[in-house]
């Protein structure tokens, strides 16, 4: 019975199975891939792909699309370097310097980005579709003037080294890159999980109630912005977490780490992996991150003009490759999947996964 | 039995009462409470640049002036947002970019007519020197806008959220082909390209004092140039848009597109010239504020957000809400940078921009859809 | 009836993506990079490409590989364009390998993504860059952790790199962006007569450092700075800042440390308010006269004094002759042919020491190289002790320094040197210190001290150190 639950259908059979393969791949990372792939790549397709997810997450089961996740992945990350680091002689020499101990400040950095999150919810919870996506955008941007601003947390040069000041029970990362890799890959599996998990509780299915009917969930009692603004907090609890992890990869963190450009990163990411299905936010963040670094020295025959294409930088490249996703799949990665075993059911059914919203008009 | 009782308030009335208190105090802080800062240093929470003003009128003045004629500025830019995301709603990542492109255009141009290099002093610049950059610019920007909406935007209508995406996708293009072919006339090889910044100049007979007879403040002509032509595009916006057959129409759209549309009018037409219209207005914005500072990349991003907040304050769609969120965004920024408290360097004017999020905040909270928006 | 499977491209984007990620796997499972045959010595060069100083990506580059061309062998691929690369490069018996070009925008974040790319997946074993200070800020956080790498700094100007944090392996040939304003200050002072002047500058690390070289020498004379006003990066309207400021009537004089696409934009926004500019009582740092913003200021401020790059334009000494002539051959025309710009003379310096270090060592990289790199330098415009440089002990330059003036010259705006400070250190004289808080808003405050060459800023005239004193 059990079994039969999972719904195996050929489509989920070949899903599962190479995600299967991923994980043990993944799992033997440092082993397989050489140190750039499992120090760089990996890491980074980890903890962004947790930023991406909480974006699809929204998307897909609140029907938001938010592009404050970013914001909240950098104030993670500042909360955390102000309470940890230290200054004075060999201390870093911007943030408040606190000097709390690491793990206290771990958790107050995620516990107040939640709160945060839960703030901004609550303040856009009552708009929809493109009204929200613009208040968020506004979200990012602010948070990037006010950290570039408030010198006293961030300014623009941002927190250095926090690196250094790492939990007693997670240990030195600068010296044993591997642990930051297994962190990252159990808190992307957590991050996985859970919102498998979350969106089959109560709240999670009034969540899609919302979702596809807010109307009518409001009028059979539920409280529809207060919804909202618990996902939203869901999803900042999210951001929080890959917010942590990167400036335990990176040591640094800056207001350029939230600005336009990169909140667009994230979009990117989203959109190319698949804004229907979670499983969108690693594929989409491992091909962002390979286009990024292998698109770099490329130059296309005759039509580079000096640059890359036209006179441009690979900036211009990704520009166009995200415009081409656009266009032909809407639905990323995982929509020409979906729609590629659609076409090839035999019984001519859709697969039974989300609508890209994109399609719908709100 | 008719004795005295205090009125019952709701829930909802008591965040409208505190937020009402809290906008009553920041008034009486500007104009009453503040101080000057005392001779030998320091201070308090009451220590501001120039104290209130009852202190020093002539510096409320200069500020007050400040940030109208920035808001005239705010407002061409942001209309074009405003009237492409009333009518169409589509929200166009790109008008940043329109910005950045249309600005270095009429650089290109105002060089070619003046021919040096260097930034061209006021006194040699002509008014036709500055209106035919404008003239040049503002089409080029409008085809811009138009080859987009007819290539990229035309066929999927109502999938706002895909627009968003190739819109964003369209910015990141061109503001990376900007980066990489302009500014062109510059001084030296060194300079060229790498869009750094260029800035053009206003005509000659702009560069002068008004003398405003009141307080002894003498205020720039040129700012008031800039807020002459903000009216001037408002004041044009409107009469097309109440006494024109286009716009009728394209209100009409904004108001019910399907029944518009149901209706026989043309409405792929009115999209096209309204999106084109918008985009010439970005690169209007562009000429002008490039000749007030200065235009370069990386402005593409700040004028786009300068815009969502004029469009999120005003409401989404309507061109008087445009001027009205203009002029709060306008005012917000600049007496909070002159009029928070000024104590040592360490305080507290920095925090402006925490103060033009508390604007934003306040209005998404009592009216998510902007202060003169339609809700949905 | 059946629909018809699979779209043909639906198919070809499928595969695309599948041929995509399988070339990346198959380049991620390999478990060594190039194989170094005879030793190979594998370099970086980490500039910017775009945000405010993206301009200096190829007069960096040039100015870098100029030095490798000429000391070590090098064969430019494209005299046109440095970044085409450069083969047949050998110094201490090893070939030298250019791994890749950073490319940056002034932000920590992308810094950092270059770095680690340029020093990880390139493998790269010295890093030549970065270009601003905020990076260099990250990279030296970065070197404390990488011991075994060496980072030679490209023109970066904060102080936090060799004083702050000061890691073993970051070493500086040039001046910070406080030492590049030295002599400035006093300037100020001593010829235009300011006793009370105001300081506008941005208000991020390299603006404070900047003013901070302006404040510490003009305050040591026992000039008074009433007031500090700090607009933040990327203002887009100055107006608010510029009221701030003390009108002109009531200071002598303005310092001005507003960069990049500010600078401009902010003089533009003082013209509106109090009128014509006057060159008397405006003084500048690099930005007014260097970095893509002189044909914007410079018509405006004809006569203004302006803190230097650390380079002597038109210097009449042999050694500043062979440097440009050096640059001029290898790469004619780089950077429109201002090669005294810091841009090109600290990459150069740079790559010239890192191939006296590896000629020292052998070849060898790690620590080997760098107890080998080179304590002195004989770079183009350093005239005291013989043309000879030093590194203090933190591996920072100490640097003669050049105060500039923009004249007219036949009708349009030009640059001359006036002044010539003499070993500038980075420490004033014991102004700053380790321990003392990085330069900030209130950071140094304003205190009379004797920096160490007070009152020996010697006049230059025509390219050419006169004996004369600045009174």
């Amino acid at each position: 019975m059990r079994w039969n639950a999972l719904k195996w259908s050929p489509k989920t059979t070949i899903e599962r199975g190479v995600g299967a393969i991923a994980l043990v791949l993944a799992a033997l990372g440092p082993l397989v891939f050489n140190q750039y792939w499992a120090h760089q790549i990996l890491i980074e397709t980890f903890l962004f792909g947790i930023a991406a997810a909480s974006l699809i997450f929204l998307s897909a089961y609140g029907g938001m699309v938010s592009l404050a996740q970013t914001a909240l992945f950098g104030i993670a990350g500042v909360i955390l370097g102000n309470l940890a680091t230290r200054g004075g002689p060999g201390g870093t020499s911007k943030g408040l310097h606190l000097g709390w101990d690491p793990t206290v400040a771990l958790v107050i950095a995620i516990a107040m980005t939640t709160a945060i999150g839960l703030m901004f919810g609550a303040i856009a919870a009552r708009s929809v579709g493109i009204y929200f996506l613009m208040i968020t955008l506004t979200y990012s941007v602010i948070t990037t003037y006010f950290l570039g601003q408030v010198t006293l947390v961030s300014g623009f040069s941002g927190i250095g080294g926090i690196n250094q000041y790492t939990p007693g029970w997670i240990g030195d990362l600068i010296g044993h890159p591997n642990r930051l890799y297994y962190i990252s890959l159990v808190a992307a599996v957590f991050t996985y999980v859970l919102i498998r998990y979350v969106v089959r509780t109560p709240f999670g299915i009034t969540l899609q109630g919302v979702r596809d009917e807010p109307v009518r969930m409001s009028s059979l009692g539920y409280n529809v912005p207060l919804h909202r603004t618990l996902a939203f907090g869901f999803a900042a609890f999210l951001a929080s977490l890959s917010g942590v992890l990167y400036v335990w990869w990176s040591g640094q963190i800056a207001p350029g780490n939230v600005d336009l450009p990169e909140t667009i990163n994230l979009l990117v990411i989203a959109v190319i992996g698949g804004l229907a299905r979670i499983e969108g936010a690693w594929l989409g963040a491992f091909a962002f991150i390979i286009i990024q670094n292998y698109v770099r020295g490329f130059s296309f025959p005759f039509l580079g003009f000096g640059g890359t294409l036209f006179g441009g930088s690979f900036n211009t490249v990704i520009g166009i490759i995200f415009l081409l996703i656009v266009l032909i799949s809407p639905g990323g990665l995982m929509g020409i999947w979906d729609r590629a075993f659609a076409a090839r059911s035999r019984f001519g059914r859709a697969p039974p996964s989300a609508e890209a919203p994109a399609s719908t008009g709100r | 039995m008719t004795g005295f009782r205090l009125p019952r308030l709701n829930r909802r009335q008591v965040p409208l009462l505190v937020v009402g208190a809290v906008v009553v105090f920041a008034f009486a802080y500007v104009l009453l409470i503040a101080q000057k800062p005392p001779a030998t240093g320091g201070g308090n929470w009451r220590t501001t640049t120039f104290g209130s003003a009852v202190d020093d009128p002539g510096s409320f003045l200069r500020v007050f002036l400040d940030s109208i004629t920035f808001a005239g500025a705010l407002f061409i830019v942001a209309s074009g947002f405003a009237l492409i995301f009333g009518l169409m709603r589509v929200v166009n990542m790109a008008h940043g970019a329109f910005y950045l492109l249309g600005g270095y255009i009429a650089y290109e141009i105002q060089q070619a007519m003046t021919g040096q290099g260097f930034a061209i002093p006021t006194s040699q610049v002509n008014t036709w020197e500055w209106l035919v950059p404008l003239l040049v610019a503002a089409p080029c920007i409008a085809v811009v806008g138009l080859i987009t909406q007819q290539g990229f935007l035309r066929w999927n209508q109502g999938q706002e959220l895909r627009q968003a995406l190739i819109t964003i996708a369209i910015s990141v293009i061109i503001a990376d082909q900007i980066i990489a072919h302009f500014p062109r006339a510059t001084s030296t090889v060194a300079q060229k390209f790498g869009g750094s910044a260029v800035s053009l100049s206003w005509p000659g007979w702009t560069d002068r004092f008004v003398n405003l007879h009141v307080a002894g403040v003498q205020y720039s002509l040129a700012r008031f140039v800039m807020l002459g032509l903000g009216i001037a595009v408002g004041l044009a916006l409107w009469l097309w848009l109440y006494r024109t057959k286009t716009g009728i129409v394209i209100r009409a759209g904004v108001d019910d597109q399907k029944m518009t549309s149901a209706l026989g009018v043309n409405i792929q037409r009115t999209f096209a010239i309204a999106f084109a219209l918008g985009s010439a207005l970005a690169a209007f914005g562009a000429v002008v504020w490039a000749s007030q500072a200065n235009i370069a990349s990386g402005q593409d991003g700040q004028w786009l957000l300068n815009s969502l907040v004029v469009v999120i304050v005003g409401g989404m769609g309507s061109i008087f809400g445009a001027a009205v969120g203009a002029i709060l965004y306008a005012f917000v920024l600049n007496f909070s940078a002159t009029y928070l408290p000024s104590v040592g360097s360490d305080c507290c004017t920095q925090y402006s921009i925490v103060v033009t999020f508390a604007l934003i905040a306040l209005v998404l909270a009592f009216r998510p859809q902007g202060l003169f928006g339609r809700p949905g | 009836m059946r629909r018809s499977g699979l779209r043909s491209w639906h198919a070809a984007a499928l595969a695309a993506v599948g041929i995509a990620v399988g070339v990346a796997l198959i380049g991620g499972i390999s478990t060594s990079s190039a194989a170094s045959q005879a030793k190979t010595v594998r370099v970086a060069i980490m500039t910017d490409c775009k945000g405010a100083f993206g301009f200096g990506y190829e007069p960096d580059i040039g100015g870098a590989e100029a030095a490798l061309a000429r000391y070590a062998h090098g064969k430019a691929t494209d005299k046109k364009k440095p970044s085409a690369g450069m083969t047949g490069i050998t110094a201490g018996g090893a070939k030298i390998k250019i791994v890749g070009y950073g490319c940056g925008n002034d932000t920590v974040p992308l810094a950092v993504t270059e770095t680690k790319r340029l020093m990880e997946q390139a493998k790269a074993d010295v890093m030549i860059g970065p270009l601003s200070g905020d990076e260099a800020v990250s990279v030296a956080n970065y070197a404390k952790s990488h011991p075994k790498k060496t980072f030679i700094i490209g023109t970066a100007g904060s102080q936090d790199p060799t004083l702050q944090i000061a890691p073993k392996n970051v070493f500086r040939y040039h001046g910070d962006g406080a030492q590049w304003n030295a002599g400035t200050g006093e300037i100020a002072y001593r010829k235009l007569h300011w006793r009370k002047a105001a300081i506008i500058m941005d208000d991020y690390s390299f603006g404070w450092t900047s003013a901070a070289g302006l404040i510490a020498d003009y305050c040591a004379m026992g000039g008074k700075i009433t007031k500090r006003v700090f607009p933040p990066l990327n203002t887009t309207d100055y107006a608010p800042y510029i009221r701030q400021l003390p009108p002109p009537n009531s200071v002598d004089g303005y310092f001005w440390v507003v960069g990049g696409t500010g600078t401009g934009a902010s003089l533009k926004a003082y013209e509106q308010t109090y009128g014509k500019t006057n060159p008397k009582k405006f003084v500048g740092n690099l930005f007014f006269a260097f970095l893509g913003n002189f044909s914007e200021v410079a018509p405006r401020l004809v006569g203004a004094y302006v803190g230097g790059f650390g380079t002597s334009p038109g210097l009449k000494t042999k050694a500043a002759r062979a440097y440009e002539g050096n640059v001029a051959r290898i790469f004619p025309g780089l950077n429109g042919g201002n090669y005294a710009d810091g841009f090109v003379y600290n990459y150069y310096n740079a790559a010239w020491a890192l191939v006296q270090g590896l000629n020292k060592s052998r070849g060898a990289v790690g620590a080997k190289l760098q107890s080998s790199l080179p304590r002195t330098l004989k770079p183009g415009y350093q005239v005291s002790g013989r043309g000879v440089l030093h590194l203090d002990k933190n591996r920072q330059a100490i640097q003669d320094q050049w105060p500039l003036q923009i004249v007219s010259q036949g009708g349009k705006p030009a640059l001359t040197v006036v002044g010539f400070v003499p070993n500038v250190t980075q420490s004033f004289g014991g102004l700053f210190k380790k321990s003392s808080r990085p330069p900030g808003r209130t950071q140094p405050p304003c205190r009379k001290l004797k920096t160490p060459w007070q009152g020996k800023i010697r006049v230059v005239k025509n390219g050419v150190v006169t004996k004369g004193v600045i009174k």
